[in-house]
This record gives C-alpha cells, sequence and structure tokens, in this order.
C-alpha cells in the first residue's frame, strides 16, 4: 500500500535518528562499519516499522516475518534498529564490542534479541532464506523471509547456488533485497569484481527484477508492495543506496567500509545528519 | 598334445564334479539302497600320448572315495581313446566310452566264476551309470519339479562349485590365481536358507579351500545368501539374472558387490568349462 | 571370453542391494512419527540412500543439486523455520565444501540439524581421493556443539539416527558406502551416543575402534584368543564426541595396552581423541594408533585398501601381536573337503 503522509513523516523522522544512533554507537564501540550501516537503515527502516511483523514481547515468536540481514557487518544499523523497535533499550548499545557484550560487529541471534540469523560471514544469508521460506510453504504459514545482501557479497557462489534454488523451489515468500552501494573494500564493486549487468544476473537466476533507490520511502514501499503480492516465484529489490548515506565527509568513500570517530568528529557526523533532514 | 584347458577342465571334473556324487549317495534314500554294501573300483581312464588322465571311483560298503590317478586292477574302467573324448561325455554329450573290465583274462580260467563275477560286475556297472546319470541333475537344462531332487541339484551345484573354484586355482589357471594371490584371509560363502545348505572358499594369499558348511571362524567377505531351494534354482537355472534376482528377493550378497562379482565371472567361466 | 555375469549393476540397484544400510528405511520410519523430518541432499539420493526417504514422503525432501554449501545453509534456515533437517551428502563435501556452513551456520547457531556422511574414509576407494575423507573426525570433532559419530554397521547407523533425532543439536554421522559388513545381529544391544559398546572382553590389550574396524577388530579378537591365547578388549567406540572417557580409563587401568583403529588420519580423529584422554590422566599405559598414516589413499576397493593399511582382521591381528612382542604362527591344511 503506497505510504501516507504520515506514514512518509514518521519514516523519515526515524531515519535521522537512527542515522545519529548508529553515529554513537560508532563512538562507543570504539570502530564501526558505519559506511554499510548508513546505506542500509532505510531498508531496515522501512521493513521493520511497516513491513515485518514482529512482537517485541516474544522474540521468537514462531509466526513472525524473518528478516536476515545477510550482509552481517552492518551489526551496528540493526542493532540501533532493533533498539528503537523497542526488543531492548538503547543504553545496551553502550557496551558494543566490549567484552562479553551481546553486541559485537557481528551480531549473535542467541544474544540480541529480535535476531533471526547470526551472519558475518558473507554468502550464508541467502541459503538460509531459502530453508525458512521453504519452510514456511512447509507448515502453511504466511510469514515472509526477507534477506538482505550486500552487493560486494554478490561475488560469493553460495549466493547463485541459494537464487537457483529459490527461483527452483519458486518461493514466492522469500524477498531479496540487495543494498547496492556500489563499494567493497578494495575499490568500487565494478572495479574489483563487476557485478553488472546485475539486474539481467538475477533474471537469468528467475528473479523478477526490481530497481529503486533505496533511501527513497516511496520507492522501497512501491517495491515491497509488488514483492509481497508477487506469486509463483522470487523477487529481488536492487536498492541503489549511497554507502555512509547522511554523514557527507564519509559518503562514497571506500575508506570508510569501517572506521572510528572520536567526539569531535561525531559532532561532525550529527551536524550533517541534521542537514540531511532540513 | 592334449590342451592345457582340456587338463584343466579334466582336473575339474575329477576333483569337484565327481566327488558331488558322494552327495547323492548320502542324501537321496533310492541311491543309498542301491548301493547299500556294494564295494568295487570303477576307473575312469583316457589315453593320451604324453600323459593319460585317470581317475577312479573306491566303493567301499557303499561309502564312496574319488582317488585321481590309475586303479591296481579296477572292477571296471571307462575307457576313452582321447582326454577331450572323455571330458565331453562328462560334460553331458552323447559319447559313450569303451567298457572294460566285464571279462577279465583271469576269469576266462573258470567258467562259472566268470559269469558270477560278471555278473556282479554288470550289475555295478548299471549302478555307477545310474549314479553318474544323477550328475546330469546338475546340468544347466536339468528342471527338477520333485522336492528332493531339486534339493539335491542346488546341494550338488553348489558343493561342486565351491570345489571348483579351489580346483580352478589349485590347477593352475593363471587368472585365478593372480586373483587368489593377491587376497589376505577372506571367506566367500554361499548358504541357502531355508534348505539347510552351505558351502564356502576360503582363499588367502593364493592358497584356496573349499568347504562344507558354515564358516565360523569369521565373518564371510562375500555371503550369497539364497532364498531357500527355490531363489537358489532361480538363479542356477538362469530364469532371473543376478541382479534381478537380488531384487526379487532370491539371493541377497553381503560384502563387497566387486568381489562378489569377480566371484560370479569365475563360476561362470568353470561352468563354460564344464557344460 | 565369458558371457555376461548377470551381476552389472547401476547405482540405482545399489538400493536393493544393500542389506547392511538400513537407515534409509529407518527414516522413513522415523518420518512416519515425526512429520517434522525434512530429508535433504545435494543430488545424491540414490548413493546416500536418503532416496527411500524421497519415495516415501516426496514432499518432505528437498534436493538442491550439486551445491553442497547452499545444501546446509538451506538445511539451517529449514531449522529455523521449527522443522527437523536430516541432511545426506558425502563426508568429503560436508566436511570440506561446507564447512563454513556446517560451522557458522549450524553448530555456531546450535541448530536441530542431523548430518549423515556417507562415503567417509576410504570407503569410495575406487573414486580416490577427491571422494575419500580421512579427515572429518578432526574436523568436526573441533567444531563446538558438534557431537560425532562413526557407526559400525547399517544396524548401528539406524540406532545412530534414531538417537541424533532425539539428541539436541547439530549431530554428524559417518558411514560407509553401505556395502560394509553386518556386525551386530540385532539393534537391541543398547546403543547409547557417548557410551562405548564392549565387543569382547579381554585383559592383555584394548582394542578402541569406530566404523569398519569394529568387526575387523571383534574377529582378530577371537582368533588371537584361539590361536594365541591372548586376551584382547575390543571397544566399539562409536561416538567420538563426546568421546567414552569412562571407558577408556577402565581400559587403561585394566589392560594398561591400548591401540585405536580407524579409517581415517592418524592424526586428529578417534586416535588422537583417546590420546587425548589417556595423557591428561597421566597414567602410564602402551599406546598406539593405527589409520592412514597422513597420506592421500591409493585408489582401490576398500576391502583392499583396509587390507593395505591394516585396518581389517589380519592386519590389527599383526598390530596386536606385535604390541604384545609375540610371533606370527602359521596355519593349517589346504586340502578341499569333498
Amino acid at each position: 500500500m503506497p505510504l501516507t503522509g504520515k506514514e512518509l513523516s514518521a519514516l523519515q523522522q526515524r531515519a535521522k535518528k537512527l542515522r545519529k544512533d548508529i553515529v554513537d554507537t560508532t563512538v562507543w564501540a570504539g570502530g564501526a562499519h558505519i559506511g554499510g550501516a548508513n546505506s542500509i537503515v532505510d531498508i531496515l527502516n522501512i521493513l521493520y516499522f511497516k513491513y515485518a511483523r514482529v512482537d517485541t514481547k516474544n522474540p521468537q515468536w514462531a509466526d513472525r516475518d524473518r528478516i536476515i540481514v545477510s550482509k552481517g557487518h552492518a551489526g551496528v544499523g540493526v542493532a540501533a534498529v532493533l533498539a528503537e523497535k523497542g526488543f531492548y533499550k538503547k543504553e545496551l548499545l553502550k557496551t558494543f564490542n566490549h567484552f562479553m557484550s551481546p553486541f559485537g560487529m557481528h551480531l549473535d541471534c542467541h544474544r540480541v534479541p529480535g535476531l533471526d540469523v547470526s551472519t558475518g560471514s558473507l554468502g550464508h544469508g541467502l541459503a538460509q532464506g531459502v530453508g525458512l521460506a521453504w519452510g514456511a510453504r512447509f507448515q502453511g504459514k504466511d510469514w515472509k523471509t526477507f534477506v538482505i545482501l550486500g552487493d560486494g557479497e554478490c561475488n560469493e557462489g553460495s549466493v547463485w547456488e541459494a537464487a537457483m534454488s529459490a527461483s527452483q523451489f519458486k518461493l514466492d515468500n522469500l524477498i531479496t533485497i540487495v543494498d547496492r552501494n556500489g563499494l567493497m573494500m578494495d575499490g568500487t564493486t565494478e572495479q574489483v569484481m563487476g557485478l553488472e549487468p546485475f539486474d539481467k544476473k538475477w533474471e537469468a537466476f528467475g528473479f523478477k527484477v526490481r530497481i529503486i533507490d533505496g533511501h527513497d520511502f516511496t520507492q522501497l514501499a512501491d517495491a515491497l508492495d509488488f514483492a509481497l503480492e508477487n506469486k509463483g516465484g522470487p523477487v529481488v529489490i536492487i536498492a541503489n543506496t549511497v554507502k555512509g548515506k547522511g554523514v557527507d565527509f564519509i559518503e562514497n568513500d571506500v575508506r570508510w567500509h569501517y572506521g572510528s570517530m572520536d567526539s569531535a568528529l561525531a559532532k561532525k557526523a550529527m551536524e550533517s545528519i541534521d542537514r540531511m533532514y532540513e | 598334445m592334449t590342451d592345457q584347458r582340456e587338463r584343466l577342465a579334466t582336473h575339474l571334473f575329477f576333483k569337484a564334479a565327481l566327488p558331488v556324487m558322494k552327495v547323492v549317495l548320502e542324501d537321496d534314500p533310492v541311491m543309498a539302497r542301491r548301493f547299500a554294501g556294494v564295494s568295487g573300483v570303477v576307473q575312469f581312464y583316457a589315453r593320451d600320448p604324453e600323459e593319460p588322465a585317470a581317475a577312479y571311483l573306491k566303493f567301499t560298503n557303499g561309502a564312496l572315495e574319488i582317488v585321481v590317478g590309475e586303479a591296481e586292477g579296477p572292477d571296471l574302467t571307462f575307457w576313452f581313446p582321447r582326454i577331450e573324448t572323455m571330458n565331453n561325455m562328462l560334460r553331458g554329450r552323447p559319447v559313450l566310452p569303451v567298457i572294460l573290465g566285464l571279462v577279465k583274462p583271469s576269469d576266462l580260467k573258470s567258467p562259472m566264476k566268470l559269469a558270477g563275477r560278471s555278473a556282479k560286475r554288470a550289475i555295478l556297472l548299471g549302478k555307477v551309470f545310474s549314479l553318474l546319470m544323477s550328475l546330469k541333475l546338475m546340468m544347466p537344462s536339468a528342471r527338477p519339479t520333485e522336492p528332493l531332487k531339486k534339493w539335491l541339484k542346488v546341494k550338488m551345484a553348489f558343493y561342486m562349485v565351491t570345489t571348483a573354484l579351489s580346483q580352478y586355482n589349485k590347477g593352475g589357471d593363471p587368472e585365478m590365481m593372480a586373483w587368489t594371490k593377491k587376497q589376505p584371509d577372506r571367506i566367500y560363502q554361499i548358504t541357502v536358507d531355508p534348505g539347510g545348505i552351505a558351502a564356502y572358499v576360503r582363499v588367502k594369499g593364493g592358497h584356496t579351500k573349499a568347504g562344507r558348511g558354515t564358516y565360523t571362524r569369521r565373518r564371510p567377505f562375500v555371503h550369497m545368501r539364497f532364498n531357500g531351494v527355490d531363489g537358489a534354482l532361480a538363479v542356477l537355472l538362469k530364469d532371473v539374472e543376478f541382479v534381478e534376482g537380488v531384487a526379487k528377493g532370491c539371493v541377497r550378497i553381503e560384502g563387497s558387490p566387486e568381489y562378489a562379482a569377480q566371484l560370479n565371472d569365475f563360476m561362470q567361466k568353470i561352468q563354460s568349462m564344464l557344460t | 571370453m565369458s558371457e555376461t555375469t548377470g551381476t552389472t549393476w547401476t547405482c540405482y540397484d545399489a538400493n536393493t542391494m544393500t542389506q547392511a544400510e538400513i537407515y534409509g528405511r529407518v527414516l522413513c520410519d522415523i518420518g512416519a512419527q515425526r512429520p517434522d523430518l525434512i530429508a535433504m541432499t545435494a543430488d545424491l539420493e540414490k548413493s546416500t540412500k536418503i532416496g527411500l526417504f524421497k519415495d516415501k514422503f516426496p514432499e518432505r525432501f528437498v534436493n538442491v543439486g550439486i551445491a553442497e554449501q547452499n545444501l546446509f545453509g538451506v538445511a539451517a534456515g529449514v531449522a529455523k523455520s521449527g522443522l527437523l533437517p536430516v541432511v545426506s551428502t558425502m563426508a568429503v563435501f560436508t566436511s570440506m565444501r561446507a564447512l563454513e556452513q556446517v560451522r557458522t551456520d549450524i553448530c555456531y547457531q546450535n541448530l536441530n540439524v542431523k548430518i549423515i556422511a556417507t562415503h567417509a574414509g576410504m570407503s569410495f576407494g575406487a573414486a580416490g581421493t577427491t571422494h575419500h575423507c580421512t579427515e572429518d573426525l578432526a574436523i568436526m570433532r573441533s567444531l563446538a556443539n558438534m557431537t560425532v559419530i562413526a557407526p559400525a554397521d547399517g544396524i548401528e547407523t539406524a540406532n545412530a539416527v534414531r538417537a541424533a533425532i532425539e539428541w539436541p543439536g547439530p549431530v554428524y554421522i559417518r558411514i560407509g558406502r553401505g556395502f560394509e559388513p553386518v556386525l551386530y545381529d540385532t539393534e537391541e544391544y543398547g546403543f547409547q551416543i557417548g557410551k562405548a559398546v564392549e565387543l569382547h572382553s579381554g585383559t592383555d590389550i584394548t582394542l578402541i575402534c569406530c566404523g569398519i574396524t569394529a568387526l575387523q577388530a571383534l574377529e582378530a579378537a577371537k582368533m588371537l584368543k584361539e590361536s594365541d591365547g591372548l586376551s584382547v578388549r575390543v571397544l566399539n567406540m562409536h561416538t567420538i564426541k563426546p568421546m567414552d572417557t569412562e571407558a577408556v580409563m577402565k581400559a587403561v587401568k585394566e589392560t594398561r595396552r591400548i591401540v585405536t583403529f580407524e579409517d581415517h588420519n592418524v592424526f586428529g580423529g578417534l586416535g588422537t581423541a583417546v590420546a587425548d584422554v589417556i595423557a591428561a590422566s597421566g597414567k602410564g599405559c602402551a599406546f598406539e594408533k593405527v589409520g592412514i598414516p597422513d597420506t592421500y589413499c591409493v585408489v582401490g576397493y576398500p576391502e583392499d585398501l583396509y587390507t593395505h593399511y591394516k585396518l581389517d582382521a589380519n592386519g590389527i591381528m599383526d598390530k596386536v601381536r606385535e604390541v604384545m612382542g609375540k610371533d606370527f604362527e602359521e596355519d593349517e591344511n589346504w586340502d578341499d573337503e569333498v
């Protein structure tokens, strides 16, 4: 369903807050994957707050929708979103990366309430998504499985093995989203191991493809509506994003795949975020 | 110059096929009665320019022993002009031996004794012929219907084949010898259950030994378990191919399928030699 | 030139031929009682025998094609959706190609996935090293949350599968190709995960085995008793992890000599696991490991390979005699019984 004015406004406001939470956590953690967290956060925002059926009082609710953040290094972003959703208090994020904290660079589903799968090693999430989606259908359940991949992650063969099987098994209850921010650690995706024509690849593997601006909530809503209504096979939403979106001095900068911020830099970051939402 | 293969065939006939007649003597009540108390020596002799082949059946009060070699003063001799001829008769082909001994030079001294001894020998001849005919039960074409005959056929076949395998090795077939040489201590067991028939071949570093019953000192390396006499017959008569037999439950193979196939291969080779 | 023997067979026939491998049928029995049981494989229905389950419950069967990493990733997802996946493919692919999925998706998340890894050790002898797996016990032992079982025969595999389904968390069961000889004559011998089975009692020396070596050791023990008067204890240590440390320590105290046998590299498998226990105990004990001597195995039928690497009854007897310091005795008469 298309977003109402109110919904859009709420998403925007929350987006701003989430970006600031990510900066805070980066400071508390002593460093984080801030670039990738900022490219994915709008996708997580709309998923957790408009589309996914979850219960913060019952994180293990058997009929919840599943969300797999396969690009597990976006943990700092996921942690902020789950806190905001209400699975736990934001204060807990102050222990991020510290000794025996429930939060580390790559989140552990046994330690973080609301997290469905422990990811971190790239290429594992889509296969598990296939298994979950298959399991849901087998049991006659209508909960959905969302998998968010990184674009560099799509170098991994295991992603394509999973894609083949998603198509073979006609999993229309599996919605795949690629956070296409165009960067990897050693350069742009096209410099290191080119993905283009990316949409054609997914089509060849039997997916219906939607290409959108991953920071535009209206486009995200349209694409997700389409994916949820689609029958007969899987859908992939290629969400074009900007790594580090919102903090202008790190945007599109390969070096900011991972970085630390002192309070001075953090202040600059906050100001940049304010400017984004003026 | 007799072919090596023909000599090997003779070896197998003498050592593996003829001895199977003991099964008939023991287990067929009619035959047992026929031979009760019978004693005598009946020889097989095949002439050959280089080395004649000979073996004899020694009956002692109804019990039979097969001895390879020439007999001293046999009661009767089945004489053949060539080794191949003898083999062909044993293969069940229409060949008749020359029968020597019905009348002996020593008998001519006393016409009365001649008649008596001739008659005795003629009777012995008749009985031995009937016993030899029982070997026909093992032919691929023999399809007995009576339960005892079916059981006998299966027992004779498996007793013969296990001994034949061992003798094929001892007799010097190069392929068989190579096969047995490289094996550590292994048992190839055949059982028919129900039916109570069991025989095995033990193979160890070039040695072979055929045995009756179930080898108990270790597990069989390959175990062919036939499902009753009917299951065994289905396979022996080639009503089913072996693997088909497995699928249909006539036989189960436990153990290495490759070695079971190799063993079967040797059994086929032997069979084509002896029929 | 011999005629065809009629003993030619295809891998499709293998299902009817392997009396030794009954776990496929046991899985069907369990599947009838557990509607949440899902069987999975990677294009190996026939070789792994898990295809028997597919014949009975086609809707509860997932085949991902030749994609082992995907197989285990999907299995993790299936487990997370509330079902009970039983996954079967070859040991070499489970423990190496898909190891990260086994470790990170399944063990780290402690999911209820049961793995039946086939053609382990040298059991696929003729296929050569690419299909052998003489490292899997070492690898799987080192994964936290993983239970590792190497059943001695088809009957024990059936017991292991049944037990694994009731056991919490990931379980790795490694078996051969399905033509292995049968050790047990009944399923009721008290199989318990983590508890060794004493196949033969004895006091001179203990043979600790797993997999195909268990039967071979038992035969060796019986023959040694008869021919050399040796009292040989044989322990079927089917569970490598958790190891039955009590049984090992009993053997140390009561026999003072232990030799381990496994169709696996001498480094890292059963032998090493037993050595861990002995060394930690501080008790004196003569100890040797027999297995694949840290090499890639030659090609051959598995039975011939076991002989070559001295894992068959004869090889085991030689080893025992060596350890006991006794001489070999020549045997019997070679005349045929007629």
